[in-house]
């Protein structure tokens, strides 16, 4: 990037080449050695269709939410304890007790747990109208099947986040449910027996079982939902978002009598319709 | 056999041409997810971590109940519930929420015949068919009036969800100081002997009736059979006992939990009342 100048730079062109040299060797270096500045780039500056709208925004905000749980879950698990077992002094158990702490000793420890607790169902919710915008659109059919399937993946790990956190207060309400719910898994054929054994760590529902919950609850399912939901955002930045079917200039249009090209507004030259896979080949993804 | 006509592509073919149509027109009139499309997501964010807070705030100050009482229900709940406690029995089995639906479900199919639809059957169909939607609807169309079958498809889907979760959310639970009641009208009715009235106070307030029904009182949960008869069966004493104690040794794959917790002495009195409850005659 050699500049010229028809004079001698001044001292404050110089001294402000020398900041954008100092702010872009970094930026420039991470890009040689990564190329993760022009992924960023693609992502911010890819083209979306124009006609998009609000419901399209329940994706991202169901992120959002599962961002809040990790956020909150992580400040949680510094503060909670999972075992079951009776503190002498009090005769109360000592998970039990750290629910209690946290809600009501902790500074703001109340906000993190109640953000923890209701952005759970909030998160549910989310992908629940999610999942309905997509089926509304349409927008589960070719190219884009896989993604849905993810999707769905995502939901029932989402479910069985809600239902491992359920029983780690160790109230009542959380041990009967989940003594009922994985005796209910224990009804399956073959594996069932089996699964409602491994939940359990035992015949009876115990301190075992809320140390298991507790890691699969904080590891184990949260690990494969971040996967999951990298895999669908790769998904989402490579295959685009669909427009709304009935929009008037939605994006692909529907598809119609082929009479080999169409001519579409906003286009100077037909756009013509290329034969088979070769459509697919022209498309790697990812770069422009 | 002739050429395959070149007027009628294969679906694959109109599919990937929509597709590289979509990715051109995308490109030449689309608009960058920067900035138009991220502050639209950006202003959705910000109101569900306010309602998300919101809900939080709602729940804390509205528990805070006298006494600085953990236990107090607000409008969302209480902050937590007594701690947990596998000797008492009388609790009624609640999940959250989204699993109301599931757990209504099991009401409808009873206990033995059926109840395994109501576990795993249908959720197992349900999941099978929604991982499978996009193989099982392969038209191009997208639009929604062009898609009548999907669209019925979808709205008896949310309404039966719907009314499942509703129903589960006001299920009508048995209480025990409410069941205690009819303990007079049991003896009564199914002439039990003085040797079972230990038992029918322990199965009025040891939670039994949270999923059983018993001469017209209980709540009939999660496929739990009718006991009012049971006695006739003449399972005898030992089979009870052992029955309580771990139902799904006995009962492969039973939902109910083990009653080994009451001790032996008491699981007695409840088989003697078991065995005793002959029916209404």
């Amino acid at each position: 990037m050699a500049t010229t100048y028809r004079r001698k730079p001044t001292k404050a062109e110089i001294r402000r080449q020398k900041m954008e040299e100092l702010v872009m060797f970094p930026i420039d270096w991470l890009e040689e050695r990564s190329g993760l500045i022009g992924g960023l780039k693609y992502f911010l500056f890819r083209n979306v269709p124009s006609d998009i709208n609000w419901m399209q925004t329940l994706g991202s905000a169901a992120l959002t939410a599962f961002l809040v749980q990790a956020i909150t879950g992580v400040i949680l698990a510094m503060y909670y304890v999972p075992s079951a077992d009776i503190n002498p002094r009090t005769g109360k158990p000592i998970a039990w007790e750290s629910i209690v702490n946290i809600t009501d000793h902790l500074t703001l420890g109340w906000l993190v747990r109640g953000m923890h607790r209701w952005g759970a169902s909030v998160f549910i919710i989310l992908m629940f109208l999610h999942m309905g915008r997509v089926f509304l659109f349409g927008a589960y059919k070719y190219p884009r099947e896989l993604n849905w399937i993810i999707g769905v993946l995502i939901l029932v790990n989402g479910m069985m986040e809600g239902f491992t956190g359920y029983l780690l207060p160790w109230d009542q309400t959380a041990y009967w449910a989940t003594v009922v719910g994985i005796n209910l898994n224990g009804t399956a054929p073959f594996l069932g027996p089996w699964l409602a054994q491994f939940l359990r760590g035992g015949q009876e529902i115990s301190g075992e079982t809320l140390t298991r919950f507790y890691s699969l609850h904080m590891l184990l399912i949260p690990g494969l939902i971040i996967g999951l939901i990298t895999l669908h955002l790769y998904l989402v930045v490579r295959l685009g978002v669909t427009s709304p079917p009935w929009s008037k200039e939605a994006a692909g249009g529907e598809p119609e009598e082929e009479d080999g090209a169409r001519l579409r507004p906003g286009l100077t030259r037909p756009v013509p319709r290329p034969s088979g896979a070769s459509a697919m080949q022209a498309e790697p993804g990812g770069q422009e | 056999m002739a050429a395959i006509p070149k007027e009628k592509p294969s679906r694959i073919d109109q599919a990937r041409a929509e597709f590289a149509r979509y990715k051109a027109d995308v490109k030449a009139r689309g608009k960058p997810f920067y900035p138009y499309a991220m502050w639209h997501d950006t202003v959705m964010s910000f109101v569900v971590v306010c309602t998300i807070i919101g809900l939080a705030v709602i729940w804390k100050w509205s528990a805070w109940g006298p006494d600085h009482d953990p236990t107090h229900k607000g409008l969302l709940g209480p902050e937590v519930d007594p701690p947990a406690d596998p000797g008492t029995t009388s609790f009624v089995p609640r999940p959250d929420w989204y699993f109301y639906f599931l757990f209504y479900l099991l009401r409808i199919f009873k206990w033995p015949e059926s109840v395994f639809l109501g576990t795993v059957g249908v959720p197992t169909i349900a999941l099978i068919l929604l991982i499978g939607l996009p193989f099982l609807d392969r038209r191009l169309v997208r639009r929604p009036s062009a898609r009548p079958v999907a669209m019925v498809a979808a709205v008896l889907t949310i309404v039966s969800m719907g009314v499942l979760t509703w129903k589960g959310a006001t299920a009508k639970e048995a209480l025990a100081s409410e069941v205690k009641q009819s303990i007079p009208k049991w003896k009564a009715d199914e002439h039990l002997p003085p040797a079972a009235f230990p038992g029918v106070e322990l199965f009025a307030s040891a939670g039994c009736t949270a999923c059983h029904t018993y001469d017209g009182a209980g709540g009939s949960q999660l496929g739990a059979p009718d006991l009012t008869a049971i006695g006739s069966r003449n399972l005898g004493l030992q089979f009870q006992i052992n029955h309580l104690k771990c139902p799904s040794c006995v009962n492969p794959g039973s939902p109910m939990p083990p009653f080994a917790s009451l001790g032996d002495d008491r699981l007695k009195q409840l088989a003697i009342f078991l065995e005793a409850s002959k029916g209404t005659h």
